[in-house]
């Protein structure tokens, strides 16, 4: 009976019913709708932020040099569904012999990289087959390469197979080349007397800054090096050059490496003809940079399995990167990784500040469909003021007529809060769809939970109007009213 | 034994005094009719009655419990379980059938029966009515409706408020019959009237003036008609 009283009020009554159950439903469907977007941010956000790059990098971290092997057991850790791309790089010195400059040469996979750095503008298109290459706007600019020039990049090993001073090959020349100021390399060309001592030498500090950096190629600076013997070092009537000590650091570098290079006679290495097939915008320090396939650096090094860094995007909170970052330390097979703090940090605030505005408006919402659902229960007992004293007259308790009307409310309540739902997912999707351009998940526990919510938020407003309800004299049933 | 009895129960608000002293007793079975002009104090001896109200001075009996002390909450109890009221605007809720009406009654007092609830209306003559809305009826037939609400918990006393008072006269002469047949079937009446026929059917008449009893009338042609 309690129940067909119940509906017959709710369905007989349909008009202002209608108003509270609409005033319900788009209360649940604001709600239902923002938390279904609270909880899609992160991970709409994530896909936004892995368009600003990697979140987190793969490094050796012992002597051993990381091995793609290593990388992919690290790589395991991540969830195949969070990882959004994982691109291998190996970085290497590369000269153009023929202008004598020297760069820095990276070998990776062209399709990880288009999925880790989305920012990365190509002007031509990017490397598909042998022996192309991407080469950076600036590089492009220095050395002065259009689209479908082709380059000859030489390769020599740095770091040498029986290093030492003592196989300073007398009468010889020598090059070597080391990072200078701002990442640039400098190069140098030392040749030996009969006594093993430098009897001349060439700087090609033309990637440093001039006024600075750049005076390294002067004679001024070069002279106090000749007759010098192998390793230099300050002091032994060598001093830096003011205002660029790191250019002249490298100068010291680089002689110390031509001479510790047992390959290290200039007509050494390895050469291949690339074809520069894109031109390479980032705004960053890539611009400087000639990008290869991993196959093309296999065959200019001749160095296989061998990665310096492997940068990753994942799709994950930064509490879970660096369950990660741990998880990957314990394995314990000389793989580090680390999280690129820029990145991960912006993100959580940007999240957080982001999740509290929506539990704010999800609050004022919530609050304004209370106000809304009481003030059309309140008139629902001033309209029903007859039928209530003639149900208290026919000896209605107070604990009925509460009841009563909570059980109208709640049932509008769940009523509203399955409207709000279907509603909510499709008001949810269309923001995302608006605003992050990608489409959401329906999220199963969410129809309980507004449901739930609803059920209570229109039992709270009906506390109010049920209060005066109680309060309703049966007596007006008799005479005169 | 007497199913209502007061005694010398006054109602005073502020200088007012709505009942003066007033001793009346309705014996089981008794159909009695109220009669007075407005301010008489009708309205407020109901009140008392019907267990919605309580005096200032004096005693009530409502089938041997004294009411007048009783907290509000068993007064609900005591107006449930022994008074069933007819009011003269009817009163149904407006979203039920002529049956659901019926079975709200049922539903405050015990347990909902459809099949006793139809019955009812079929002692009222609208048994073929049962599915209607109040707004799908005439005003006789809400009446008759009401009365079949009434009578459904088996009161002890069933007062009726001006009962006839928004009817015509053939709709009239329908509800005082089944009054008649309520009062043979042993059922107590308290009829409340300004209408001297519906008080002549009674069988007797308590005329209030000015809060006090001012007189009682036997009717002598009682059961004349049946």
């Amino acid at each position: 009976m309690f129940l067909r009283m119940i509906t017959a009020s709710l369905l007989r009554r349909r008009s202002r019913m209608l108003v509270a159950l609409l005033s319900i439903g788009i209360g649940a469907t604001i709600l239902s709708g923002l938390v279904t977007i609270y909880y899609d941010v992160p991970r709409q956000m994530g896909a936004q932020f892995r368009n600003y790059g990697a979140n987190m990098l793969l490094m050796s971290s012992g002597e051993e040099a990381l091995t793609q092997q290593a990388a992919e057991q690290a790589l395991s850790v991540i969830p195949a569904e969070e990882l959004v791309g994982a691109s291998a790089y190996r970085y290497v010195t590369v000269q153009l012999v023929k202008r004598q400059l020297s760069f820095v040469a990276a070998g990776t996979d062209f399709e990880q990289v288009q999925a880790t750095s989305p920012y990365f503008m190509v002007d031509g298109s990017w490397p598909s087959g042998n022996r192309e290459i991407l080469v950076g706007k600036q590089a492009a600019e220095s050395l002065g390469l259009r689209l479908g020039n082709v380059i000859q990049l030489t390769y020599k090993p740095e770091t040498a197979v029986s290093a030492g001073a003592e196989d300073q090959v007398a009468g010889a020349t020598l090059i070597g080349s080391a990072e200078g100021f701002g990442g640039g390399l400098v190069g140098v060309t030392v040749t030996l007397d009969d006594e093993a001592r430098i009897a001349s030498l060439t700087v090609d500090a033309s990637s440093q800054t001039e006024g600075y950096g750049l005076d390294a190629q002067e004679e001024a600076f070069t002279r106090q090096f000749i007759g010098q013997s192998l390793p230099v070092a300050y002091g032994d009537g060598i001093d830096a050059l003011s205002g660029a000590t790191l250019t002249s650091q490298a100068v010291i570098d680089a002689i110390n490496s031509a001479g510790r290079s047992d390959s290290g006679v200039a007509s050494g290495g390895n050469s291949l003809n690339m074809t520069v097939v894109g031109i390479l915008d980032t705004g960053g320090e890539e611009e400087n940079y000639i990008f290869m396939s991993m196959a093309d650096m296999v065959a200019l090094t001749g160095e296989a399995d061998r990665l310096d860094v492997v940068e990753m995007s994942v799709s994950a909170t930064s509490e879970e990167l660096q369950a990660y970052v741990d998880a990957i330390a314990e394995m314990d097979i000389g793989v580090g990784a680390r999280l690129v703090k820029r990145v991960t940090k912006s993100e959580t605030a940007v999240l957080a500040k982001l999740q509290a505005l929506v539990c704010l408006v999800t609050v004022v919402v919530l609050l304004l469909t209370m106000i809304c659902v009481s003030t059309t229960m309140m008139a629902v007992v001033t309209e029903r003021r007859r039928e209530i004293g003639l149900r208290k007259a026919l000896g209605a308790s107070d604990g009925s007529i509460r009841a009563e009307f909570l059980g109208e409310g709640m049932f509008l309540g769940s009523l509203g809060g399955l409207l709000g739902s279907a509603l909510g997912f499709g008001f949810a999707q269309l923001i995302s769809v608006q605003v992050f351009e990608s489409s959401i998940t329906f999220q199963p526990l969410l129809l309980p939970v507004t449901v739930i919510v609803s059920m209570t938020i229109s039992a709270l407003s009906c506390l109010l109007p049920i209060r005066s309800a109680v309060a309703i004299d049966p007596a007006l049933v008799l005479k005169g009213e | 034994m007497s199913v209502l009895e007061m005694k010398n129960v006054s109602k005073i608000y502020g200088e007012l005094k709505a009942l003066d002293n007033v001793n009346i007793r309705v014996e089981k079975g008794e159909w009695v009719a109220i009669m007075g002009p407005s301010g008489s104090g009708k309205s407020t001896m109901m009140n008392i009655i019907v267990c919605m109200d309580k005096p200032s001075l004096g005693e009530v009996f409502l089938d041997g419990v004294d009411i007048s002390r009783e907290s509000s909450r068993s007064l609900t109890n005591i107006r449930r379980d022994k008074i069933g009221l007819i009011f003269q605007q009817f009163h149904m809720v407006n979203y039920l059938t002529a049956v659901e009406n019926v079975m709200v009654s049922q539903y405050y007092h015990s347990i909902p029966d459809e099949a006793e609830a139809l019955e009812a209306l079929d002692r009222v003559g609208l048994k073929d009515r049962a599915k209607h809305l109040p707004s799908q009826l005439s005003g006789g037939e809400q009446q008759r409706v009401c009365v079949a609400r009434a009578l459904i918990n088996h009161p002890e006393l069933i007062l009726a408020d001006e009962p006839t008072g928004n009817l015509d006269e053939a709709n009239e002469y329908i509800v005082l019959e089944l009054f008649r047949q309520l009062h043979a079937a042993g059922t107590t009446l308290i009829v409340v009237t300004h209408d001297p026929e519906v008080a002549e059917a009674a069988q007797r008449t308590i005329v209030l003036e000015h809060g006090r009893v001012a007189r009682e009338v036997i009717n002598e042609h009682f059961g004349a008609k049946n």
